[in-house]
């Protein structure tokens, strides 16, 4: 009797173990099935919508300014979308304002750089309902609501004080790289900011050629080009070269180093990624401008926001701007590692 | 009602039972590796379902843009109601897309295409309504319009169509993973679920076939004669309960006849013995004859012709004497072989004191009370006159007073009675029992004896009737004389 009552026990036990094996196969299986589609379920509904159109999605500023706006964007019930940034497409930002006012966005973050139409486009938008915050280029004359960034007054007095630093007794000539849309330079405070800082720091007796160069993009690479295009005069090399956006400060370093004129050019350029940050340690580059991301970021998202609550919001907030040398960059670094 | 237990199942039942569980088990193990293969195959084919939809969508897209172009360029009803119906059908479509703000890619691009699209068929509504009214200008315009939005909404689902292939390309990936799993699963329980039958019908078989090998041993036993060998007790109402307490049953009424063979024949042994002992002491008793007679016809002869010879001389007395003497031999030797009635030895023991009495001149004082319907009764022959020869030679031989025999037949209805009572010596009661036991052999006066003596008496009256106890003898002591009392059963005759 007993040892019927243990075979039964074994002979249920076997049964336990053979279902638990099946239902723990299962509920793996399940797992793995659902597994896929977990990362996505983390789904968060808000109730706006803003679209973000820059220059350059995919440049490390842009994305970091992307970030910390996209985070805050969160924080007021609202998703962000960087337009243009998944695709390899050759909308234009027109197309871009073109699709976000035809899919009803909440929001425009529009990096305004004097685009022909554009300004229209910004009008058209707003008399849809759609509030549109300019970042880093200001449309004046344009109806949108607010703009967050450095004026070009600010920012070409700030960068004019910097250029009179490096102006020498051997100072010749200073190219200041812009990518705006206007035909003559003299229209842009920043080149004309420049221009009187460098010329009030030389003097009227030492005669310093200060040209300013529109790289107006056309297509894609054309920045590289032109840089390029730069260095390979020989006689034409400035002794002061400012970059007034990434793209061309890395082209700029880039080719100071392949034409070995490392120290023999100032490169004064413009934000601080990894490589431009580098390239201030080692000296290649002498000074670069850090405009602070984070507030550019927040400062869009609190303004479109503060419209979508109260159907109205500042017109100018101010981001503020830094330039970083090679000390203020190793300084940096030991704050970063050791803190 | 009668609880359905496993062991009143027949074999056949059992076994098809058994063998039955385990196919229904392979049977539902097969439906359930079915269906999780199926489902996952239809997971699989759902894997790419959106990506066919999203071309439907396209499709039907393409085709208002297609309906509204034909329209403007030639105003035909066919292709304004073809523009209808496929404005309808994308609408429809239209549903099926997200319209929320959901922080994820696809779910963000379907908000934008679904928003495109409403614009973007408004702006297609208005263009037609343009052209049936005939505003040149702004029908082109707003086809223009329509058009630019056409490639945004175009290009979105390109892109939309991308994402979701990468995504569902993933899924398919991990959809693979769980195949691969299923396959291996599937082929681990199977095998455990077959092993695990394998042993279940192995022990089932065993519990069925245990009780036969040991019954075929325990008969194995019985065959060399041990009947006390029996197999378990068991209530099942399967075949084997029932041979098992068929085969009980007989090895019990084996050992029941066998033991009733035995006893009957000790019986017919005892039988045979007492026969031969009964032949053994006649034997001895006409061995005594004998060696005492060795001629008894002769003796009879001479004794008849010294009786005639008597009467011829007027010699009564004499002839008489002789005549009984040879009576008397001639009983003994006729009788020696069969019983006799009781008449014949009251004859036989008349004869005897006859001739006592001519020997001893009358002392002998012998007298009898015979019930005489009692005559015919028959009994062991050559009884009485030994003891009857007892009472003379050892009660009254040599006392002081005169002698008497005294004997009596009387009977009742199991038993016939007969006493031989002197008034002679008596006897101690260790003589007593010493004679009953048929120890005491009186050897010392054998010479004057007829020969016979009394345990020889005792044992065939034993013999005959298979009986004990049929003699006794009383004495009240010494001097105060013996009675010997022989019981014959009734029943025999």
């Amino acid at each position: 009797m007993k040892k019927k009552r243990t075979k039964l026990l074994v002979f249920f036990a076997l049964a336990g173990i053979l279902v638990l094996f099946y239902m723990i196969g299962e509920s793996y299986c399940e797992g793995l099935s659902r597994g896929s589609s977990l990362e996505e379920k983390n789904e968060v509904m808000c109730k706006y919508k803003y679209d973000m159109i820059v220059d350059s999605p995919n440049s490390s500023f842009w994305q970091a300014v992307y970030d910390c706006a996209q985070e805050w964007a969160q924080k007021n019930d609202a998703i962000l979308e960087l337009r243009g940034s998944g695709r390899e497409s050759d909308y234009s930002k027109l197309d871009y304002m073109n699709m976000s006012i035809a899919s009803n966005s909440d929001g425009i973050i529009l990096q305004y750089s004097g685009e022909q139409g554009l300004e229209a486009k910004i009008n058209e938008a707003v008399q849809k309902g759609i509030p549109v915050v300019t970042v880093m280029g200001d449309a004046v004359h344009s109806k949108r609501q607010s703009f967050v960034g450095v004026s070009d007054y600010q920012l070409g007095s700030a960068y004019g004080e910097k250029v009179a630093e490096y102006v020498t007794e051997d100072t010749e000539s200073i190219l200041i790289l812009l990518k705006k849309n206007i035909d003559d330079m003299n229209q842009s405070q920043i080149y004309t900011q420049i221009s009187n800082a460098a010329q009030a720091k030389a003097g009227s007796l030492q005669n310093i050629q200060i040209t300013g160069k529109n790289l107006r993009l056309t297509g894609t690479f054309e920045t590289e080009e032109a840089v390029t295009d730069i260095f390979q005069q020989r006689d034409k090399i400035p002794d002061i070269l400012v970059c007034m956006d990434e793209e061309t400060t890395e082209c700029a370093r880039q080719a100071v180093l392949d034409f070995n004129l490392a120290g023999k050019v100032t490169i004064i350029g413009y934000y601080s990624s990894e490589d431009i940050l580098t390239a201030v340690e080692k000296g290649v580059i002498s000074v670069t401008c850090d405009v602070d991301t984070e507030q550019l970021g927040r400062y869009s998202i609190e303004a479109l926001t503060a419209y979508q609550k109260d159907g109205r919001t500042n017109s100018y907030y101010n981001v503020d701007i830094n330039f970083l040398d090679k000390n203020a960059v190793r300084e940096m670094r030991r704050k970063g590692v050791s803190g | 009602m009668k609880q359905l237990r496993w062991k009143d199942f027949s074999l056949v039942s059992k076994i098809v039972i058994e063998v039955g569980m385990i196919a229904v088990l392979l049977f539902a193990m097969n439906m359930l590796f079915y269906v999780r293969i199926n489902n996952s195959m239809q997971k699989m084919d759902n894997v790419y379902a959106s990506n066919a939809e999203l071309t439907e969508l396209s499709q039907v897209f393409e085709k208002v843009q297609d309906n509204m172009y034909k329209y403007l360029k030639v105003k035909n009803s066919q292709t304004l109601l073809d523009y209808y119906q496929n404005e309808a059908k994308y609408r429809n479509e239209l549903e099926k897309l997200n319209e929320d703000n959901i922080n994820d890619p696809v779910k963000l691009l379907e908000r934008n295409i679904r928003k495109m699209s409403e614009t973007y068929l408004d702006c297609t509504a208005e263009t037609v309504a343009a052209k049936r009214g005939r505003n040149v200008e702004q029908y082109k315009r707003k086809y223009d319009d329509a058009t630019k939005l056409y490639r945004y909404i175009q290009s979105s689902i390109d892109e939309l169509n991308n994402l979701m292939f990468q995504e569902n390309s993933s899924t398919y990936a991990v959809l693979r993973a769980v195949m691969r799993y299923l396959e291996i699963s599937n082929s681990v329980i199977m095998i455990i679920i077959v092993a695990g039958g394998m042993l279940l019908l192995i022990q089932a078989t065993r519990n069925m076939f245990v009780p036969l090998s040991n019954m075929a041993e325990t008969a194995q036993l019985v065959g060399q004669g041990n009947f006390h060998v029996k197999m378990h007790d068991t209530d099942a109402q399967d075949e084997l309960g029932t041979v098992t307490r068929a085969f009980n049953t007989m090895v019990e009424n084996l050992d029941l006849y066998m033991a009733r063979t035995k006893a009957s024949m000790e019986k017919e042994q005892q039988m045979m013995e007492r026969e031969l002992l009964m032949e053994n002491h006649l034997k001895e008793a006409q061995l005594k004859y004998l060696q005492s007679q060795i001629n008894p016809h002769f003796l009879f002869n001479s004794l008849n012709a010294g009786a005639q010879l008597a009467m011829m001389e007027d010699a009564e007395q004499t002839g008489i004497f002789v005549e009984k003497m040879a009576d008397f031999f001639r009983y003994n030797v006729k009788k020696g072989q069969e019983d006799a009635t009781l008449g014949e030895e009251l004859e036989a023991v008349d004869n005897y004191i006859y001739i006592l009495n001519v020997r001893f001149a009358g002392d002998i004082h012998f007298s009898k009370e015979v019930d005489e319907s009692l005559e015919n009764v028959r009994m062991p022959s050559m009884i009485l006159q030994p003891v009857v020869e007892n009472a003379v030679n050892h009660g009254i031989r040599d006392i002081e007073w005169e002698g008497k025999i005294h004997l009596t037949v009387t009977g009742d209805a199991d038993y016939i009675r007969i006493s031989v009572k002197d008034n002679g010596k008596g006897m101690t009661q260790e003589q007593i029992e010493g004679v009953l036991s048929g120890n005491r052999e009186h050897r010392n006066e054998e010479g004057d004896s007829t020969g016979i003596g009394m345990n020889n008496v005792i044992s065939r009256l034993e013999l005959y009737y298979e009986e004990s106890g049929l003699m006794e003898i009383n004495s009240e002591g010494e001097g105060k004389g013996t009675e010997a009392v022989i019981y014959i059963p009734v029943h025999e005759n």
